[in-house]
């Protein structure tokens, strides 16, 4: 069933179209520390975020996960933190989900294996994050099983650069 | 060296005072000053001392300062270590690794008033909370301090002292308080707590059987083992490759235990659903409570993250 529908049997490709906007930044230093915004952050290519807990290279011989190269910035959706607090009654602040940048009207789970644009760095999706169960003893809320298969998505950085709050996410064709 | 998971708030000892009566006061910090993992007033965490003993210890300071974690700790000659290894090991500058905050009174808008007891060095766990309530004047309190001469901490409860909301009672001058007045008839707008020797927790507790159990709180001076599945029982993972034995403790994770003997184990989620530390089984009855592994799979592999065992002995292929 699911090869017929990638066969594109009706000889159409289905586009995505969507233009998004970066609304929050965040990052930790070291594992469990609590996140802190930022109005910008600098991207570094093939490793990770200045100052960040999953910089390449930064804790050596430990990590808070393990080490992934596909995993050097995380991105989230502001519509899961709406649909949280819609569905399940729960406030979570875009500091509270633990991944790096918060963005509206990107469809992340869409996008693996493809790459975009976050303002002028260059990303390629990995994999879609999954939730992490310390999750729920940091922020003393039951968001593990709310946040399976919306926990956000794994980047690897191709080309680094400075994302700033408002920046522009697009699709690289 | 391959990398081991991080399983601890790294700090660096950034102050230590001498607070009389052989307590020290020690300061804990983010090595940059970073913010910690929030807490709840009346919390406490587990530190991993140098010499591998974990002790946890009531947070003393306030939720809202979020930059520091203070500790009070009498040393104990006759204890177990945990106090004597701090008070003559440990030096500003050092890096000891921490639990996350764990415990402490969560906000109840139904209580109006709060009774607290501390004999001694129990005093500590309520700290935090009278220094909360002071500054957020959310509800009455008095805390009821009974020592036999010194007053712990004195000079942190100075201002508490000349306000009235602290009253020390000192043994060796006046004798012992009559705790069933200080508790008084069961109250369901009141919260009472008592933090002490095991003598005092168990007059505490005969004297409030009466009262709804949630308006009552008992700290004892050792730290209960933290909520486990009343049916957990320990048990003995069987290593078959290399040839070693490892105890997982009644409630205690199969991964917590692996790790604890040194064994690498590679995790992501800790609750089952991502697959990173699935592991082969070999022999036993595990239960799985995993959400990733079909019944086919959990004929060979289990999740170390969340299963568990239903037999005293369970071989894995490790
Ligand atoms: S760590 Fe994710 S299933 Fe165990």
């Amino acid at each position: 069933m699911l090869d017929i529908v990638s066969a594109g049997s009706a000889q159409k490709t289905a586009q995505l179209g969507w233009t998004g906007v970066v609304r929050f930044l965040h990052l930790a230093p070291r594992a469990f520390l609590p996140m802190r915004a930022a109005e910008t952050i600098t991207l570094v290519a093939g490793k990770g975020i200045e100052g960040d807990r999953y910089m390449i290279g930064k804790e050596e011989g430990f990590y808070s996960h393990k080490p992934e190269e596909g995993r050097q910035v995380t991105l989230f959706e502001l519509e899961t933190l709406i649909a949280l607090k819609r569905d399940a009654g729960i406030e979570l602040g875009p500091e509270e989900h633990r991944r790096n940048v918060t963005v509206e009207g990107v469809p992340l789970n869409h996008l693996v294996g493809r790459r975009f644009w976050l303002g002028d760095t260059l990303l390629e999706a990995t994999r879609l994050s999954v939730p992490c169960r310390h999750i729920e003893e940091i922020t003393g809320k039951a968001i593990f099983d709310p946040l399976i298969n919306r926990s956000g998505l794994n980047c690897r950085i191709l080309q680094g650069g400075i994302v700033r709050v408002g920046d522009t996410v697009r699709n690289a064709a | 060296m391959s990398a081991r998971p991080i399983t601890t708030v790294k700090t660096i000892v950034t102050g230590i005072e001498e607070a009389g009566a052989d307590i020290k006061l020690f300061t804990l910090a983010d090595p940059d000053r970073w913010e910690l993992p929030p807490f709840k007033p009346g919390a406490h965490i587990d530190l991993h001392l140098p010499n591998g003993l974990v002790r946890t210890y009531s947070l003393c300071n306030e939720p809202a300062d979020n930059t520091r974690y203070v500790i009070a700790v009498k040393r104990e000659a006759d204890g177990r270590g945990g106090s004597r290894a701090l008070h003559d090991d440990v030096g500003v500058g050092d890096i000891i690794g921490v639990s996350l905050p764990r415990g402490g009174l969560a906000p109840d808008a139904r209580i109006g008033r709060y009774m607290f007891v501390a004999g001694g060095i129990g005093v500590t766990p309520f700290l935090s909370v009278v220094r909360h309530l002071q500054r957020t004047a959310q509800a009455e309190f008095t805390l009821h301090l009974v020592a036999r001469e010194e007053v712990p901490l004195a000079a942190h409860l100075g201002s508490l002292i000349e306000a009235g909301t602290v009253v020390v009672h000192r043994t060796s001058r006046a004798g012992r308080p009559d705790l069933a007045e200080l508790v008084g008839d069961p109250d369901p707008e009141t919260l009472v707590a008592c933090c002490g020797p095991e003598g005092m927790t168990e007059d505490f507790e005969r004297l409030t059987t009466a009262w709804p159990t949630a308006n009552v709180h008992i700290e004892r001076f050792v730290a209960p083992p933290p909520i486990i599945d009343p049916d957990a029982k320990p048990f003995t993972l069987s290593l078959a490759r290399s040839g070693t034995e490892i105890q997982v403790r009644a409630g205690q994770t199969m991964l917590a235990a692996l790790q604890e003997g040194g064994i690498d184990i590679a995790t992501s989620c800790c609750g089952g659903i991502c697959g990173a530390c699935k592991v082969g089984w070999i022999e036993g009855r595990p239960v799985h409570r995993d959400r990733i592994l079909s019944p086919y799979e959990r004929e060979r592999y289990l999740m170390v993250c969340v299963a568990g065992s239903d037999a005293e002995r369970l071989v894995l292929d490790l």
